[in-house]
């Protein structure tokens, strides 16, 4: 039974099936009950679970963070949501004092089967408090595991995986991809939570990129095969921990490798990738690894700018040209 | 508005050019179809045009090196006061990159600078404000710069010096690519290239590049070396013709061209060549004529020699000659003949040689000297994927019929 249906959907379902499945799953956070959910995921479970297990919560995100953790210890499966990611920085402590630490600080007395759900990345001109991509920041806290879909079908699978988790989970969804559609397959048997995917194979280069991020890659990859440049685009799906043996492979092979990412190029996810790839690939790089970048500046409101700041396809195929064409000769 | 001005692709075989000279310096005005800049191709100088009206604008490549086809040498601008801006000639070693990409933009268009910027980190300066002295962290530059000349002479990339490692190959055989660097397609290319002549036990040496021309022909020497080929030789009294072309004031050659070329298009197979698809069928005889140059080997063409009248050849092969005279050939001027002929009659030692068959032509004819019996030798080189020979017998005997009875020159 496989139907194409939106994003914010593929997440309601999995939420559904979880819960009518185990009486331990509840799930709390800001009008995640009585409005349904600021982007419809928590829509309907109100009304089927009641307000016990669907709740309400104060805006108070280190509150209600912090009761999740609480309840995760206590034996509930908690899945909390946090309006954006630009609030769960309230949460901070919650998230990486408590949540991260205490399966590890009682010697594994209390594992934390916590999900904490919440969009991020750039949208439309939601100025620069709103539109930022912190993936950075919680993809480097020891404890934590963290996942980005990009598809509908990814959302479903992993949201369901994440909840089986005993570990905690940041669960990082993108503002743009809830009304993007894809074909989701209830019945299909999701591949392992932290394993990155090929979407595309091509032999000239690897593209690696998640989230939104790997949309525009796939449209690049599109464009680049019509002249002639075959891209493989690898969706990492995880960010913590990443799928090495998949980029390592696939770099293996192509010998040229191009990371894009929306979140600033300081220090974020493509730094990390650039710099194990080319520990793990030395021998087998023909061009320095590239990325491209959002970059490191706070998203500005202007929508030309805003637009200018983060990458775009033609970024990705420019780069990509470049990477793969005999340095120097340029079309 | 910035417009890149690329190595012109000149001929088929062009793989690079060396630009010898500007016409016109940064700032200048140019007009489209105006030479701004001339090369010196395979076998010739030609000159590079402007394709449309603007000022010239650096970085200009250097004089007198060689740059790979397609790569930007220059630009046009259509304002004059931003081509100023740009700077002049550049040298192998870029000062750009000393320079923070940050400093020279105007802030006239901003989105634009935030997109030169780019992924070079230096929007945001994690150090700290005050650190105006720090260099920037990433120093990226713009994409065009970095692409091409931003580079270090003499890179190995990590892959290439594995795969040389794992060929066998060593590093000094390997030749640049065109960023000065080696990535694994220059490896390969050395790996499937003959194996490097080594001089070391020998007398010393120096090593000189090889000339344009040089270069082609060898190039397009080695290309012959997969074709199956035979010779066949006979001889012919060519008195008769020499005396009359003497009284006529007619070039020897050109005769002896005008009767190759009747001869070939009465078999059309002469006029075949074999190529990976089939067989080409050509539908007029383009004659090339090897001319020593002094400098080298070149073959000016003679189009439609078998149906055009000797007259109007006659005129072709003088305009021909003058070009070489002056290194002014042009690839339509030597490029693309359906027969060869050589002719080394002059030297009178020559008793006898023979000629590799160009690609793209099935046949050559090698004419040596007149020998003691009156009689030349005349050897002809046929690629046996379309000629057999039979067939080259019989030509040689209609052309030796055709050379000793001339009613077909007068």
């Amino acid at each position: 039974m496989s139907e194409e249906i939106y994003y914010w959907q593929a997440l309601n379902r999995a939420m559904d099936t979880e819960m009518a499945a185990d009486d331990s799953i509840i799930t709390l956070g800001e009008d995640v009950g009585l409005y349904g959910g600021t982007y419809r995921v928590t829509e309907g479970l109100m009304a089927k679970y009641g307000e016990w297990r669907v709740r309400d919560t104060p805006i108070s995100e280190n509150s209600f963070t912090g009761l999740g953790v609480g309840a995760a210890m206590l034996g509930l499966r908690p899945v909390v949501e946090i309006m954006t990611i630009n609030f769960a920085l309230f949460a901070i402590d919650a998230i990486i004092n408590m949540a991260a630490k205490i399966p590890f600080m009682s010697g594994g007395q209390f594992p934390m089967p916590l999900t904490i759900r919440m969009p991020g990345g750039v949208a439309r001109q939601l100025g620069a408090q709103h539109s930022q991509r912190l993936e950075h920041t919680l993809m480097n806290v020891p404890g934590l595991r963290m996942v980005v879909p990009a598809t509908p079908q990814d959302a479903y699978g992993q949201l369901r995986q994440a909840i089986h988790s005993d570990d905690p989970i940041i669960f990082l969804e993108h503002e743009l991809l809830y009304f993007s559609k894809g074909v989701v397959d209830e019945t299909a048997v999701a591949p392992p939570i932290h394993q990155a995917m090929l979407r595309r194979t091509g032999r000239d280069m690897t593209c690696i990129a998640y989230s939104q991020m790997v949309l525009l890659a796939l449209e690049a990859a599109e464009q680049l095969a019509s002249e002639g440049i075959e891209m493989t685009v690898i969706d990492l799906r995880s960010l913590s921990p990443i799928d090495w043996e998949t980029c390592v492979q696939s770099v293996q092979q192509t010998h040229h490798c191009l990371i894009v990412e929306e979140d600033c190029r300081f220090a974020g996810a493509g730094a990390e990738l650039a710099a194990t790839l080319q520990e793990r690939c030395f021998y087998f790089l023909d061009k320095p690894i590239q990325r491209v970048a959002g970059l490191d500046i706070p998203t500005p409101f202007n929508g030309k700018l805003e637009a200018a700041s983060i990458p775009r396809t033609k970024d990705i195929i420019e780069a990509a040209r470049r990477l793969v064409s005999s340095a120097g000769v340029q079309s | 508005m910035k417009n890149p001005i690329t190595m012109p692709v000149l001929s088929d075989t062009m793989q690079s050019g060396r630009l010898t000279r500007w016409n016109k310096s940064v700032g200048d005005p140019v007009k489209k179809g105006e030479a701004i800049a001339e090369v010196e191709t395979d076998k010739a100088i030609l000159d590079v045009e402007a394709f449309s009206d603007g000022y010239l604008a650096g970085p200009l490549a250097e004089t007198n090196s060689d740059i790979p086809v397609r790569q930007v040498i220059g630009y046009i601008l259509d304002q004059p006061a931003a081509a100023e801006k740009t700077g002049d000639v550049v040298s192998a070693q870029p000062t750009v990159s000393k320079k923070s990409p940050a400093s020279p933009q105007p802030a006239a268009d901003t989105v634009k600078n935030l997109e030169n910027l780019g992924n070079s980190a230096l929007a945001y300066n994690h150090d700290g404000a005050a650190s105006a002295s720090v260099q920037p962290r990433s120093p990226t530059l713009p994409p065009s710069v970095t692409s091409t000349i931003a580079h270090a002479a003499g890179n190995i990339s990590p892959y290439a010096r594995a795969l040389a490692e794992d060929l066998g190959i060593k590093l000094q055989q390997i030749s640049p690519g065109p960023d000065g660097q080696i990535h694994a397609s220059q490896v390969l290319a050395a790996a499937m290239s003959a194996p490097d002549v080594d001089l070391q036990m020998g007398p010393p040496y120096q090593l000189e590049k090889l000339s344009s021309l040089r270069a082609a022909v060898a190039r397009n020497m080695t290309a012959t070396l997969h074709t199956p080929t035979f010779l066949i030789s006979s001889r012919i009294a060519l008195e008769t013709m020499q005396k009359n072309c003497k009284a006529k004031g007619l070039s020897f050659t050109l005769a002896l061209g005008k009767a190759c070329a009747l001869t070939v298009a009465e078999d059309p197979w002469f006029n075949h060549v074999w190529t990976g698809q089939g067989l080409a069928k050509r539908q007029r005889v383009d004659l090339g004529i090897a001319v020593d140059t002094g400098e080298g080997l070149i073959t000016p063409v003679l189009r439609d020699a078998a149906a055009r009248p000797l007259r109007e050849l006659a005129e072709d092969w003088r305009i021909l000659l003058g070009k070489i005279k002056k290194g002014r050939i042009a690839p339509q001027d030597y490029q693309g003949a359906s027969f060869y002929l050589s002719n080394l009659g002059i030297f009178p030692e020559i008793e006898r040689f023979n000629a590799l068959v160009p690609t793209g032509a099935a046949a050559i004819l090698a004419v040596a000297a007149a020998g003691q019996d009156g009689k030349t030798d005349f050897t002809l080189s046929c690629d046996h994927r379309v000629i057999f020979g039979a067939d080259a017998a019989r030509f040689l005997q209609r052309l030796g019929k055709r050379l000793e009875d001339i009613t077909w020159l007068q």
